[in-house]
Formats: C-alpha cells, structure tokens, sequence
C-alpha cells in the first residue's frame, strides 16, 4: 500500500531553473491534433485524437467519479470534456501539460453537473438506489489487503468523511489523490496559487483525520 | 521545522507525507512516528478507496463504450447537420380528401348557420301585442279588472273612497276609518 509521495513533491530550485522538461507523450500528441485540425485535416486529427483519449480516460473517468459519485453523470462529464476539448484544440498551448488543460476542463464540467443535480434533485422525489450504482462497491472476495480494507468499514468511513469536507477542500484532495498531479500542477488546474491549493489540502488532510478519529 | 512542546506539528507531518522528504526527521520521536504513520495510513487508504470505487464503476467494458461513444460523438460533431424536407402535398386536393372529418364540421356548421336563421325569422314573424295579451290574460288573477291608468290622483283617490262607501267594501271599513282623508291631509 505504499504511495508515490514524490508525485506530489514541489519541484526543488534546481528544477526550475533547469530547461523546461520534455512534454509528455499525451502533450505531443494533443500538438499533433492541434496540427492537423490547423492544416485542415479533420479525419486525421479526429483519429489522432482517439489515442489521447484512450490515454487520458482512465485518469478521468476516476476524477470525475471522485467528484461526482454517479457513474451516469461521470461518464456524461467525461464525454462532454473530451468533446470540448477537441472543438477547442486549437487554443490549446504545448508548452503547457495537456493533463493540466485537460484537467481544468473536465473540472469544470464536473462542478456544472454537480450544480445541475442540485437543481434537480431540489425538485424531485427521493428514489430507490441504483442497482448500478450499488454494483460499484468493489467485491470483497480477493483477500488482499486493498479489498480487505475496501471491504471493511474503514472504506466507507473514509468515503463518508471526504463527502463531509467542504467543496474546495475537497476540490484539492480529491485532485491530489486521483490525478496523480503535484500541487503545482492542481494550482493551474484549478487556476490557484500553489501556496491557497496546499493551504486547502493540509486543511483537508486535518479535518479527515478528525473525522475518522471519533 | 514546526514544533509543538518538542513535537512535530501536523502541517510539518502531512508536509512530510506529501513531498516525500527524509522521514527520518520524525524518527527522533515515536509519539511523531506515529502520527506520521496515521498521516500516510489516511493519504494511502484514501487513494486506494477512491481508485478502487472509480475502478469498479468504470470497468474495461464501460471505458469501451465511452471510448466508441466519444468518437461517435466526435464524428457527429463534424457533421453538417442533417435538414429534414418539409413534407409537401402533391395535389391540393389530396389534403382536403385525407381529412374527411373536416367535411362534416363544415355541414355541421352550416346546418346550424340555417336552423338559427329559420328561428329568428319565426319568433319576429309573430306579432308583439299578442304575445303581450296572451301574458297579461294568463297572469291576472280572476276578480280583478283592468284600471285605466290615465287619470290624475284626485280621481284616483276618488275611486277609492267610493270603493270604501260601497256595499262590498265593508271588509274594508275597518282600514278605512284608520286612514285619514285626502282632504284632512291637505
């Protein structure tokens, strides 16, 4: 169970002086859209375009769970960022990480949803829970200890305690655990100051803590 | 280094944690050793949680789907949009004979139109004053007779003194000599 930790590191002085670092494999592909649609090749660049979102789905699909709890309305959020982004390619900048712009982006539409659902669940009757949705608690037949602690009640409490931080805290963490991005990057994600997204997430951090301590 | 009567504070511990430095700072302590420990316990069952919770939703066939409904989503999108013709009828006549029903509604109306016309024709044909009679004989009640109306008070009153002195009015008399007359009042 051991985590990355340095995924999360800052990068040290040294680093930042250095020359900027080579663009990911999903950055050089996005400039190749971006290429293509300029050039006017639409079929190419849509083609080009469905590497990146094989490459780029998984990490959203969980982001936009993480958000949204709802795998209807996740899928739709992630459907809806990849389409966004295609029209967009074109103000997309390759000196930038693609997993950033991206990451704004769908985002965005999450927080769009999530305001929506609130509208609507305003108006509506309570209902019965979704068999998909109760589907998605993860089987507790593999006796590792991942599944032996997704089984147990330590999972649903800590599910039950991020739902209880506020939005932006949870903004923060949720990003930080699942998109495998430094604070930097959730920063120009989120369009924060690097310093406020670590502020929320030691904030966050603490108060997880107290809640699973009562 | 934060510290806290001698301990690491929590920001200096989830620092720790997250940027991956030396842990070694915290092993002078156990007390901090082990909030460190509870520190990356939480950050690591949270991410397992989560990344097992959106596993489970999204599993390889799901992300198929998705992945072949974004690029059918995509293809759409370059698409012009399909104009659907407007439906149009050959010959004028056709519309008119598929809509049977508004043939009836047509005679309907004009049946209707003819009936109303025939009614207020007959009423008007028949004359006011013999309506009126007609009413005024029905409704009077039998012992009563018409009283010219044209004569002034004077006469009037007259009348009904001469009705009060008559024979047939003594079940009159009574109200009579309660009333007091016309030329008393003057």
């Amino acid at each position: 169970m051991a985590r990355t930790p340095s995924r999360l590191a800052r990068p040290s002085a040294g680093d930042r002086l250095a020359s900027p670092p080579a663009l990911s494999k999903d950055s050089q592909v996005a400039a190749e859209v971006k290429a293509l649609i300029v050039a006017g090749e639409r079929e190419a660049a849509r083609e080009r375009f469905a590497e990146l979102v094989g490459l780029q789905q998984r990490r959203a699909s969980r982001i936009a769970f993480a958000y949204l709890r709802d795998v209807h309305d996740a899928d739709e959020a992630v459907q809806d960022a990849f389409l966004k982004v295609f029209t967009h390619i074109t103000s997309y900048r390759e000196e930038l990480p693609f997993e950033v712009w991206f990451t704004r982006v769908l985002v965005n539409g999450c927080l769009d949803l999530r305001k929506a659902r609130s509208r609507r669940w305003r108006w509506s009757l309570p209902m019965a829970p979704d068999a998909e949705a109760v589907a998605c608690d993860p089987p507790s037949t593999d006796p590792s200890p991942e599944d032996r602690l997704l089984s147990g009640d330590r999972a649903q409490e800590i599910r039950a305690a991020v739902q209880q931080l506020p939005d932006r805290q949870r903004t923060v963490f949720t990003l930080c655990q699942m998109s495998e991005q430094s604070t930097t990057e959730v920063s120009q994600a989120l369009g924060l100051s690097e310093a406020t997204v670590r502020v929320h997430l030691f904030r966050a951090i603490r108060k997880l803590r107290c809640l699973l301590e009562r | 280094m934060l510290k806290t009567h001698g301990h690491l504070s929590d920001d200096r511990l989830i620092a720790l944690c997250l940027d991956g430095a030396d842990a070694r700072e915290a092993a002078h302590c156990p007390a901090c050793q082990q909030r460190y420990a509870e520190f990356a316990a939480l950050l690591a069952d949270a991410h397992v949680t989560a990344v097992a919770d959106a596993d489970a939703a999204f599993p390889a066939e799901r992300l198929e789907r998705q992945h072949a409904r974004i690029l059918q989503r995509l293809e759409q999108d370059g698409r012009p949009g399909r104009v659907i013709a407007f439906p149009r009828h050959t010959r004028e006549g056709q519309a008119w004979r598929s809509r049977p029903d508004t043939r009836w509604m047509a005679a309907a109306a004009a049946a209707g139109l003819v009936i109303g016309l025939l009614a207020g024709h007959a009423t008007q044909t028949v004359p006011r004053g013999a309506i009126a009679t007609v009413v005024a004989t029905d409704t009077a009640p039998p012992g009563f007779r018409a009283v010219p109306t044209a004569f002034s008070e004077d006469e009037f009153l007259g009348q009904v003194e001469m009705a009060a002195d008559s024979p047939g009015g003594t079940d009159l008399r009574s109200l009579h000599d309660l009333t007091p007359r016309a030329w008393e009042v003057r």
